[in-house]
């Protein structure tokens, strides 16, 4: 699958590209902060307090007006008073209007897209894959059908179809148990660190969002990996597999897929990207069955620009931050296998 | 095969996509829990009300039937009727169908106009500040969710320095010129002005994302051109640079850049979808999402329709000025 002159031009694209070595810190981070928000975040993310709203992040401080009304010989005399809110060190970058804490809340933001990012994205390629080596190893009607399918899906954008098919389906989503919390082990180091306790025991995996953002995109792993099949199936080496006797099903498992993996491996990074773009898209818009989401705390930060412009701030830079990430490396892949790909999945 | 049979052969096809893109929204409803009547009949309706409204909308009869009628009303033009308002879901589409079309040519205009430059002048000054400069926007340009871009523009420029409204649509650019011709020049002179300060935000939001991906595509395009052979030939033939860049380099970057483009429709509608929430515009996309919170099956159905004919027929386009441009698709 991976051959040894493979991840030598990994290496090599890898020491030359500065850009590579951004983009892999960039990934690496984005996974470890999803895998340990427990012990990176600051608070936990869903924990309210009112007496805490809107508190702005370090350096910067907010102005509000307050009114005040006292009895003045028998009359009411209002005076309006400007009151200065200032950051306080335990909400580094703020909190939003219910008094959460923005930083924690784009560090447990971090497992839904990646979470749906990996998972959409493994369920399209298992489809679109399947689907396209059958296509192009079988040729004729089968591919026909399957490529007209293609094209017909190809016709609602991804956005559009999966709104649709959410809308109508519903926002399922599973409480996943944090392993971390469950075994005990948050609170003892949280409390050794100095952190509040008490993180959330599970978190939640919008289910339909995964299924729909899979569905909606296997056309691009489709097109690929048909591709792929139409030329592989005429090497030397299918042919001789044939000629001893290979079924058709070992023939596409042990050589046609493996000789395919770069393209498809390449279009995979590209696809992360797309659909934790998609992903954000849809939680912005209120389909998604999870409220721990940079694209849900957007659509909250939204009403508040211009009291707290850093509760739609600082999520949204923690999106970009993580696709630059995931396209750098796709970058790097591409530029290192040069599977010959045009054009990029968009959202 | 000819150009004339090559259009005829892509159109056919195309009505075959349409096909599918109306039988599949009308497979999308039976895969839908809940039903219509559902939608249509009063909490307390009794079982006869009930029946009586399944009847009006045809649910009593065999799904064939049902498909067959669906189909025909659609030859006709009709959609039928939105569950909430009692609107006709054709008319209503169509009404909103402009205010789209409106913003996604003015944020491609936008997005081809600075990307192709922007693109040569990257690969032509490789290594240069201006190419660093180019990479990096269109590097942060693809990454950029565009309803957070367009969040932060507000923030920026409406919230902080007033300078654009935060949201809506005063009217049309038709009506805009309708107001020139019938009120003068002056009032149509504010009318234009009126609808650029009102379209410029969100079709710089929708466009960004065009913009970035169509500069990396020419910039690569533009430096695998460069270093082919017949570059070297025109060069050693004493060709002006400017005419081996712009007449033989570009030209040959744009046919791949054009089929990117095509592919990448669909993303420009979604996009459009999401940039109308955020701004409140009021197009196919708000429709769209309103249709679907309030389960107007009629309306979303009706949307769904005219989006995915709306990106069969501009393909279509696509393809036959990409055949224009390179006869080999045609032979092919």
């Amino acid at each position: 699958m991976i051959s040894p002159r493979t991840l030598r031009n990994l290496r090599k694209e890898l020491r030359s590209s500065a850009l590579a070595k951004i983009g892999i810190v960039l990934v690496l981070a984005m996974i470890l902060i999803a895998a340990f928000a427990p012990f990176i975040a600051l608070h936990n993310p869903t924990n309210q307090n009112l007496d805490e709203n809107n508190l702005p992040p370090m350096g910067f401080s907010r102005t509000t007006e307050e009114t005040t009304s006292e009895m003045v010989n028998g009359s009411l005399e209002l005076t309006n008073e400007t009151v200065y809110v200032n950051a306080t060190a335990s909400h580094p970058m703020g909190t939003n209007s219910l008094g959460q804490d923005v930083y924690s809340r784009a560090v447990y933001g971090a497992r839904t897209s990646m979470m749906v990012g990996v998972l959409g994205t493994l369920l399209a390629a298992v489809l679109g894959v399947s689907v396209g080596l059958v296509a192009g190893f079988y040729r004729g009607r089968v591919d026909d059908a399957l490529m007209r399918f293609a094209d017909v899906s190809l016709a609602f954008p991804s956005l559009v179809l999966a709104i649709a098919l959410i809308g109508l389906w519903g926002r399922a989503a599973v409480d996943v148990p944090d392993p971390f919390v469950v075994f005990g082990l948050v609170d003892p180091v949280r409390s050794a660190l100095g952190l509040p306790t008490g993180m959330p025991d599970s978190f939640v995996l919008p289910g339909t969002v995964i299924v729909v953002v899979g569905l909606v995109n296997w056309v691009w792993f489709a097109r690929i990996a048909r591709g792929e099949a139409l030329s592989i199936r005429e090497e030397e080496y299918v042919k001789a597999a044939r000629a001893l006797g290979a079924s058709d099903a070992r023939i596409i498992g042990r050589h046609v897929l493996p000789n395919a993996t770069t393209p498809i491996l390449v279009l995979a990074t590209i696809q992360v990207a797309a659909i934790i773009l998609l992903e954000s898209s849809l939680s912005f818009l209120g389909f998604s069955g999870t409220t721990l989401s940079w694209g849900f705390d957007i659509s909250q930060g939204r009403a508040y620009l211009s009291t707290a412009w850093w509760i739609a701030t600082v999520p949204g830079l923690a999106i970009v931050l993580a696709v630059i990430g995931v396209n750098l490396v796709g970058d790097w892949l591409r530029d290192a296998l040069d599977p010959g790909i045009e054009g990029e999945g968009g959202v | 095969m000819s150009y004339g049979r090559f259009l005829l052969k892509r159109g056919l096809q195309g009505i075959v996509v349409v096909w599918g893109v109306v039988s599949i929204v009308f497979v999308l409803r039976f895969i839908t829990p809940g039903n219509a009547v559902d939608a249509v009949a009063p909490l307390d309706a009794s079982p006869e009300l009930r029946e009586r409204i399944a009847a009006e909308l045809g649910l009593d009869q065999p799904l064939y039937v049902q498909y067959l009628d669906y189909l025909w009303e659609l030859l006709q033009g009709d959609m039928g009727y939105s569950y909430i308002s009692g609107i006709e879901a054709s008319s209503m589409v169509f009404s909103k169908l402009p205010a789209t079309i409106e913003l996604a040519v003015a944020s491609s205009i936008i997005a081809i106009g600075l990307s192709i430059p922007l693109g040569v002048i990257s690969a032509t000054r490789r290594h240069e500040p201006a190419d660093y400069a180019a990479t990096t926007f269109s590097l942060v340009g693809i990454s950029t969710p565009n309803f957070w871009l367009g969040i932060m523009l507000i923030l920026l420029l409406s919230v902080q320095f007033g300078i654009f409204p935060t949201s809506g649509r005063a009217f049309g650019f038709v009506e805009a010129f309708r107001i020139a011709a019938n009120q003068g020049v002056g009032a149509g002179a504010d009318a234009f002005y009126q609808w650029l300060r009102f379209i410029t935000l969100p079709a710089v939001t929708l466009g960004t994302y065009f913009t970035a991906l169509i500069t990396r595509l020419t910039r690569s395009g533009m430096l695998e051109e460069l270093g082919q052979s017949y570059v070297r030939a025109t060069r050693a033939k004493g060709l002006p640079e400017s005419l081996i860049r712009y007449k033989h380099a570009l030209r040959n970057t744009l046919i791949p850049v054009i089929t990117v483009l095509g592919l990448q429709l669909g993303t420009l509608i979604g996009g459009a979808v999401i940039t109308e929430s955020v701004f409140s515009w009021p197009g196919l996309g708000t429709t769209l999402i309103n249709a679907i919170n309030t389960r107007d099956w009629p309306i979303l159905q009706a949307t769904l329709v005219v989006i995915g004919t709306g990106f069969v027929i501009v393909n279509l386009v696509v393809d036959a000025v990409y055949a224009y441009l390179d006869p080999q698709v045609v032979a092919e």
